[in-house]
């Protein structure tokens, strides 16, 4: 556990990658979006932009990040793999609390200042993050290290297979979201789409956890024969 | 006693080319080893698998009396400085202090002297420092770790002889302090073989030669002077190699020389030098196997 939090702290040193770059997107489009909205007033309850999809965006980077070019040296330093993984796993869910509960505050202040004042929707997203705080803050949480998570697992496929990895891991997800469609086709679009229309975002914040511990299993299964 | 680094019928194989074929050897704890070879001869590999980086295709590798691969206590006081080390994107600074973090026995003091000595630039990035100063800043941390076990790959590619020096000279002053087992590879034979207690010499994946490097003094001479004096000298004895130049030859002759020898060659105005490590080296790992048995044996 020591040595897990050691390489949180470690991962912690690349600010830039953590910190600063997620925070400074998410400002820069906040500003825009501002800027966009002060000038062309939207109509009450039809203006969202949807903001913070750059950070979410940007952890998955973050991840890849993580383990691609802080590994080797960590190794050299005598860290095990095994901890290695479980540190920087410990520092997604770090950061995607933290994260998810500055998000959370942001869309607080957001609705309380009708919407920084030209009523923009910048934090709130209808139907994703759109309900009760607490409810905004665990869907945050979870979105955010499933970003992370996904994140990591294509810096371990880069750095054990390169871009021919790279290319054949993308290949195998397209694979299995088209393998879903197939199914879902199979079951009929009817039953499906009764199934994502009575989803509350409870379900889907349950099942996009699922995914999330999917994936940190099989980023550590990959992160086990990784070489330096 | 438990040998610090124990390596037994360690193979590693990739796509039908054999990087380490049937390696063994043990190294007992306290002890500077040089392990020399030409490149591609296998010794980064070796370090590799002994670090636990890579994966032994056949064999075992025991460090401290246990598999490094996975181990937290093993590699807890193990530290690899390798000459290709890929770096996060840290400055001089964060490295240094993100390696002191994970060694139990770091001193900030040496660190701190090294950085100094080596004129380090504490701010810079450490992937815009030159070749030379990349590896002091892996010199840094491998000696300031004060690791049990102390693995250098090619500790000094690029760095300046002064630097050199200082870093033989703080190298043995902190391990006649502070005793480890030093695993170090080099292609600057002769500068540090003041430093080798023992020599691992490494060719196509196999070792070739292992012995105390105190063996190796005088292990074989070079006998220069008129082609025939030096025909009669050398005659029944192992030859390893003859160089003619006109009437001038040069052999160089396996075993040691005694008082006699000496005597003798000294009538024949024979010029006798001792090979030195490197010398031996080439002569050792630039051949077939198959002779080298012979020779050692001689």
């Amino acid at each position: 556990m020591n040595t897990w939090i050691k390489v949180a702290r470690y991962q912690l040193a690349d600010r830039w990658v953590v910190v600063t770059g997620p925070w400074l997107i998410l400002a820069l489009g906040f500003l825009i979006a501002l800027a966009w909205a002060t000038s062309d007033p939207p109509l009450p309850g039809h203006a969202a932009y949807s903001g913070p999809a750059a950070i979410y965006i940007y952890l998955i980077g973050t991840g890849a990040l993580a383990i691609a070019r802080q590994l080797p040296f960590a190794l050299a330093l005598g860290v095990s793999r095994r901890s290695f993984y479980a540190g920087t796993a410990l520092l997604a869910v770090a950061v995607a609390a933290v994260y998810g509960l500055a998000l959370t505050v942001l869309q607080l202040i957001e609705r309380a200042t009708g919407g920084w004042g030209p009523n923009l929707y910048f934090f709130r997203v209808p139907y994703l993050l759109d309900g009760p705080w607490y409810l905004t803050f665990l869907t945050s949480f979870v979105g955010l290290a499933l970003m992370f998570a996904w994140g990591m697992w294509f810096g371990i496929v880069y750095r054990r297979w390169n871009l021919p990895g790279l290319l054949a891991f993308l290949a195998a997800q397209a694979l299995a979201v088209t393998a879903v469609l197939l199914i879902i086709g199979a079951y009929g679009w009817s039953s499906a789409g009764r199934f994502f229309t009575t989803l509350t975002i409870g379900g889907l914040t349950g099942l996009l956890a699922a995914l999330a511990v999917l994936l940190l299993a099989g980023g550590y299964a990959t992160m086990r024969r990784v070489t330096v | 006693m438990t040998p610090a680094i124990s390596v037994a019928g360690l193979s590693r194989r990739y796509r039908g080319q054999l990087a380490l074929d049937d390696v063994s050897f043990d190294l007992e704890p306290g002890s500077i080893t040089g392990l020399l070879g030409r490149n591609g001869a296998g010794k980064t590999t070796l370090m590799r698998v002994v670090a636990g980086h890579e994966f032994a295709s056949a064999g075992t590798v025991t460090v401290l009396g246990a598999r490094p691969v996975e181990n937290e206590q093993v590699l807890r006081q193990m530290v690899f400085v390798r000459e290709d080390q890929t770096y996060p994107d840290f400055r001089v600074r964060q490295v240094v202090q993100a390696a002191s973090w994970f060694y139990p026995n770091w001193s900030h003091q040496l660190a701190g002297a090294l950085l100094d000595e080596f004129n380090l630039p504490l701010d810079r990035k450490v992937r815009k420092l030159s070749r030379g100063m990349r590896s002091a800043v892996g010199n840094v941390i491998g000696l300031a770790a004060r690791a049990e076990v102390t693995l250098f790959d090619e500790p000094y590619a690029g760095l300046d002889p002064v630097s050199r020096q200082l870093f033989y000279d703080r190298l043995l002053a902190d391990y006649a302090e502070h005793p480890r087992t030093v695993l170090l590879s080099t292609h600057l034979i002769d500068e540090a073989a003041g430093l080798f207690e023992r020599v691992l010499v490494i060719d196509r994946g196999r070792i070739v030669l292992n012995t105390a490097a105190d063996n190796l003094r005088g292990a074989a001479t070079s006998v220069t002077g008129p082609a025939i004096a030096v025909a009669e000298f050398t005659a029944g004895r192992p030859v390893w190699v003859r160089r003619r130049i006109a009437s001038q030859e040069s052999a160089v002759v396996a075993g040691a020389m005694d008082e006699t020898d000496r005597a003798r060659a000294a009538a024949l105005h024979l010029h006798l030098e001792p090979l030195t490590l490197q010398q031996l080296v080439v002569h050792v790992a630039g051949t077939p196997v198959g002779s080298l048995e012979e020779r050692t044996s001689a």
